[in-house]
């Protein structure tokens, strides 16, 4: 009702629409635009059946410029603006808090200019909403996917050969995956419309006649080994919708599921394994710098946890610095400059603890259990009062997806980024300690400080580098953790014990064995975690307890872990 | 030396004396309110923003000339995010500074710790956080949502306007997401989703490997029309996000609508990868009304102003609003029933009718819980939501839910006007 004096306006001032457009636009497309802008000031109006079919009627238009129209039609962001239709997709704060909404143009995107020529920000509270309800919500849906499959963007056009081929399925589409299925520039899509197609003839109910093409195509599925169709076939046959067709197509659909299902079984363990590698160099990444201070050292640091939460906060402070002070195009490479910049700040605050006090406490582990720990709280606390609780790295863009390497199996590029800096940060330490005289200083000074003084090891400097080193090394692994998990001041916490079990598990000294442990306890979690026994699924939870028990079990019968100092070194 | 300490005493003298003056000279006119939110350990990341509003709320009715010609003064104590600390707090706020009201806690297990101490000594604490319902205390008023006033309709909303057919609920491991599966799971099967369609899992507190469960998502979502209920808590959320995404998953291929996810968590989140996913919740910032401007604007300005982390970045969401008013409808009941004894004011907040930022609002006649809106959210890339969808009117609240309860078989609301002290 109070859309229709807005509904004439819109109409009668629909011409004015296209005069920006004119200028930027060659005299055919100009008339094209105009037409389109007309439909849409029809969406205006009160008739619910003339909105659905202009939808439509925009969507068969296939100009690609109606995706974005037609999803913020359907998120409510088309507002009439003195009997215009505009866009707002986010509204921006003045100083005093206003709500302004800064208008773009339905078709273009470009800005709508107001009078005084730059972009038209008038208060939220001014527009008039032409949010549809939802039956105009759900054809916007559908028409905005029907657009989508002539869309020139290779994701937009994925999503929607996906969505055709799930119930309820829209006839119009039909011709389009057709086509795509032999046509389509790119071979994933291809792919997708032909087992899009296949499911739409799986899932229609056909007479009995034409039977015969409906079951065959499960088998055509179970050739592609479809993901997609593992679902709908489960369904069939669980709700025994075969009476009618015999027993030959019940028979047909389970052979499929038993086909896709093998497929699927290897896919899945490629992906555990996959996850448990994960998994691992994220355990090992955090047990690194603990297996040189605790290991080599003998030092129980309890702040090493926060020691990680200070390198992902200097990776916070890196990306704040980008985003206020470059340019947007710039912004990617803070990921790059952070990853020194959380090394030196980890390794200078480990520097100053080991100063302060580890220094005083070697040699004995309870207090300097209890110092740490304090200098744990202490670091939380003030960086809870510096930044606050909550803030957000966000992940470079080249961090972002994954590669699909096959068939249903992606691995993501974050993922793969720790994997490859863990590799690189276990051969570093090993260059260092085995090959470099620094290193071998520092095992002198380790195993035995005494002699290594008197040989003129300047060992107080060596525990001070050591320990710096091994915060640095903390420092790297709440870097990566940024990509994985989020920044809080107590993030540490929820470290600390998986890098002592790691470190503990492996053998208290030995890289190898932090490596080792870190990958099979990584490995045994994500092999256990989706383990079925009938009807129980072990979980996260179960799987960690079940890891846990084992961990102790382990210890029991092997004190001192998986690799245990050997020789003289173990009397010490 | 010896004049340096006579010094020092004559200074803690003169404080002592001064210190000591003020509290008895202002006792006259003032009136104390507890505040009881973790401002330290792992539910600080939450409720100091409660914590703040409170203030707030508590500073803009001084200014106005307080509640019944008493200025609030707010006693605010830290219970550390340890659940036992809530109760001994709560008893210090009543015992020791003989608190009129208390507003406070965030998760059920701190709500269920001080309870006890509220009904023993007959105290009111004001609740500003949804909670799984299937409580009933007379001391306790519920002012944000029930399990009808968010599940059920996100849920609907999934099913009627999305058309989703699968459902996967996946919360942290603890009481509120277990019980609000357990209504879920309840009420989709009434609706005739078949179990197999259903899958219920929950992670560890502070779990961050989510893996496992997004490949299993993957699988689940696979055929269409699938989609994720989330109850996940906290800083997983982060690790759950990222990972969905990363795994080559968006809102399109399975939405994610989450129950703990408000505008102030997202701003610890990366949010574009989040886009396009939805939360259900009875306020949104993104409320347009006069009334919600001056209250985002009021937050805004007290944060920057008081230099609070965050400053004028700092955002309003669900149950800020509902902290925020709890303190109102108090005032309002107070005015009402023209005392700050606990059993009048208690009848006086019963059917009260109150305009809160998010809109006219009113307290269940018998029940301790509020009506209230629903509104259905799209995370936009400025980490704000935008509105799509909103009840028809107000939505009153079941304090037991009638899918864990069908047969009506559950302890009826003990509240209401007829009822005395």
């Amino acid at each position: 009702m109070r859309h229709s004096l807005a509904f004439f306006m819109a109409v009668a001032t629909g011409w004015m629409l296209s005069q920006p457009v004119a200028a930027a636009d060659s005299s055919a497309d100009t008339a094209n635009d105009t037409a389109l802008l007309e439909q849409m000031a029809k969406l205006a109006s009160d008739d619910a059946a003339l909105r659905k079919q202009v939808l439509f009627d925009l969507a068969k238009s296939g100009d690609s410029r109606l995706e974005a129209f037609l999803e913020n039609y359907r998120s409510g962001s088309v507002y009439l603006w003195n009997g215009q239709i505009v866009v707002c997709t986010e509204t921006e704060e003045d100083e005093d808090f206003n709500e302004l909404a800064p208008l773009t143009h339905p078709l273009t995107g470009e800005p709508v200019l107001g009078e005084d020529g730059n972009q038209a920000k008038p208060d939220i509270l001014d527009l008039e909403d032409m949010s549809p309800d939802r039956a105009g919500r759900l054809a916007a849906r559908s028409a905005l996917f029907l657009l989508k499959l002539s869309s020139p963007d290779r994701e937009s056009r994925l999503v929607a050969v996906k969505k055709s081929g799930t119930p309820p399925y829209n006839a119009e589409s039909i011709p389009f995956l057709t086509d795509m299925a032999e046509n389509d520039p790119d071979e994933k899509i291809q792919f997708t419309a032909r087992e899009s197609l296949l499911l739409i003839r799986l899932g229609t109910d056909v007479p009995l006649g034409q039977a015969q093409e409906r079951w065959a195509a499960a088998g055509q599925l179970a050739g592609m080994k479809s993901l997609r169709a593992l679902p709908v076939l489960e369904e069939l046959l669980r709700d025994g919708g075969f009476s009618k067709h015999g027993q030959a197509a019940r028979e047909q659909c389970e052979n499929a599921v038993a086909s896709i299902n093998s497929h699927q079984s290897f896919v899945n363990w490629v992906g555990y394994v996959f996850q448990g590698l994960s998994l691992g160099s994220i355990l090992i990444i955090m047990a690194l710098g603990l297996a040189i201070t605790f290991g080599l050292m003998g030092v129980i640091n309890m702040a090493h946890g926060e020691l990680m939460m200070v390198g992902a906060f200097t990776t916070y402070v890196i990306q704040q610095l980008f985003v206020n002070h470059l340019p947007e195009g710039l912004f990617n490479w803070y990921y790059v400059v952070a990853l020194p910049s959380a090394f030196l700040a980890a390794a200078f605050v480990g520097w100053l603890i080991e100063l302060a006090v580890v220094r005083h406490l070697y040699r004995r582990p309870l207090e300097s259990l209890l110092a740490t720990w304090g200098v744990s709280i202490l670091l939380i606390q003030s960086a809870r009062l510096i930044f606050g609780d909550n803030i957000g790295v966000n992940s470079p863009t080249w961090l972002v997806g994954s590669a699909e390497v096959m068939q249903d199996v992606n691995l993501p590029y974050n993922r793969l980024f720790i994997i490859t800096l863990c590799a690189l940060c276990v051969a570093m330490i090993y260059t260092l300690i085995n090959r470099t005289k620094l290193g071998l200083r520092m095992r002198a000074t380790m195993q035995n400080r005494d002699m290594a003084d008197s040989l003129g090891v300047n060992t107080r400097r060596i525990d001070s580098y050591t320990f710096a080193f091994g915060s640095g090394l903390a420092g790297l692994a709440g870097y990566a953790l940024t990509l994985i998990g989020g920044v809080t001041p107590d993030m540490g916490q929820n470290y600390i014990v998986e890098s002592f079990l790691v470190v503990v598990t492996g053998g208290v000294g030995e890289l190898l064995g932090v490596i080792c442990s870190g990958l099979g306890l990584g490995v045994a979690t994500k092999v256990i975690e989706p383990m079925q026994f009938g009807d129980f699924t072990v979980e996260a939870i179960w799987a960690k307890v079940f890891v846990l028990a084992c961990v102790v079990a382990f210890i029991q019968f092997k004190p001192a872990g998986l690799f245990p100092p050997k020789g003289r070194l173990a009397d010490v | 030396m010896l004049k340096n300490y006579i010094k020092t005493i004559g200074v803690l003298a003169l404080v002592g004396v001064f210190g000591l003056a003020k509290p008895l000279g202002q006792a006259a006119d003032t009136v104390k309110i507890g505040v009881l939110h973790s401002l330290s350990g792992t539910m600080a990341i939450s409720e100091t923003s409660l914590k703040d509003v409170v203030l707030m709320a508590a500073e803009e009715i001084n200014k106005k000339g307080g509640v019944l010609g008493k200025k609030i003064e707010p006693v605010v104590v830290d219970p550390a995010s340890d659940w036992p600390l809530f109760a001994e707090k709560a008893k210090e706020l009543i015992n020791q500074h003989k608190v009129a009201v208390t507003f406070g806690c965030w998760t059920s297990v701190s709500r269920k710790s001080c309870l006890p101490v509220f009904e023993e000594y007959n105290q009111l604490l004001f609740y500003p956080v949804q909670y799984e319902g299937e409580e009933q205390s007379l001391n306790v008023f519920y002012t944000a949502a029930s399990p009808n006033q968010q599940l059920i309709p996100a849920a609907e909303y999934m099913m009627g306007e999305l058309g989703m057919k699968k459902f996967y609920l996946l919360g942290t491991d603890y009481v509120f997401p277990r019980t609000a599966n357990k209504v879920l799971k309840a009420f989709l099967l009434t609706k005739g989703v078949p179990e197999a369609n259903i899958i219920e899992e929950y992670t560890p507190f502070h779990h961050q490997d989510y893996q496992t469960i997004v490949g299993k998502i993957k699988k689940f979502a696979a055929g269409g029309n699938a989609c994720v209920l989330s109850t996940i808590n906290g800083d997983s959320n982060v690790p759950f996000y990222k990972e969905f995404a990363n795994q080559g998953l968006s809102s399109d291929d399975c939405p994610i609508m989450a129950f703990s996810v408000a505008e102030d968590e997202l701003r610890a989140m990366d949010v574009p990868p989040l886009v396009g996913h939805l939360a259900a919740w009875n306020y949104f910032q993104s409320v347009r009304s006069s009334d919600n401007r001056k209250f985002v604007r009021a937050f805004k300005s007290y944060c920057k102003k008081n230099k609070l982390p965050g400053g004028s970045k700092r955002v309003t969401d669900d149950p800020i609003e509902a902290a925020y008013f709890g303190v109102y409808v108090w005032k309002a009941a107070v005015e009402k029933a023209g005392t700050f004894d606990v059993d009048k004011v208690r009848q006086a907040v019963y059917g009260l009718e109150f305009d809160a930022p998010g809109g006219k609002k009113r307290m269940h006649d018998s029940n301790q819980h509020t009506l209230k809106p629903v509104y259905v959210g799209e995370i936009l890339k400025n980490g704000q939501f935008k509105i799509v969808w909103e009840s028809d009117g107000l939505v009153s609240p079941d304090s037991y839910s009638r899918y864990l309860h069908p047969d009506g078989d559950y302890p009826k609301p003990t509240g209401g006007p007829k009822k005395k002290g």
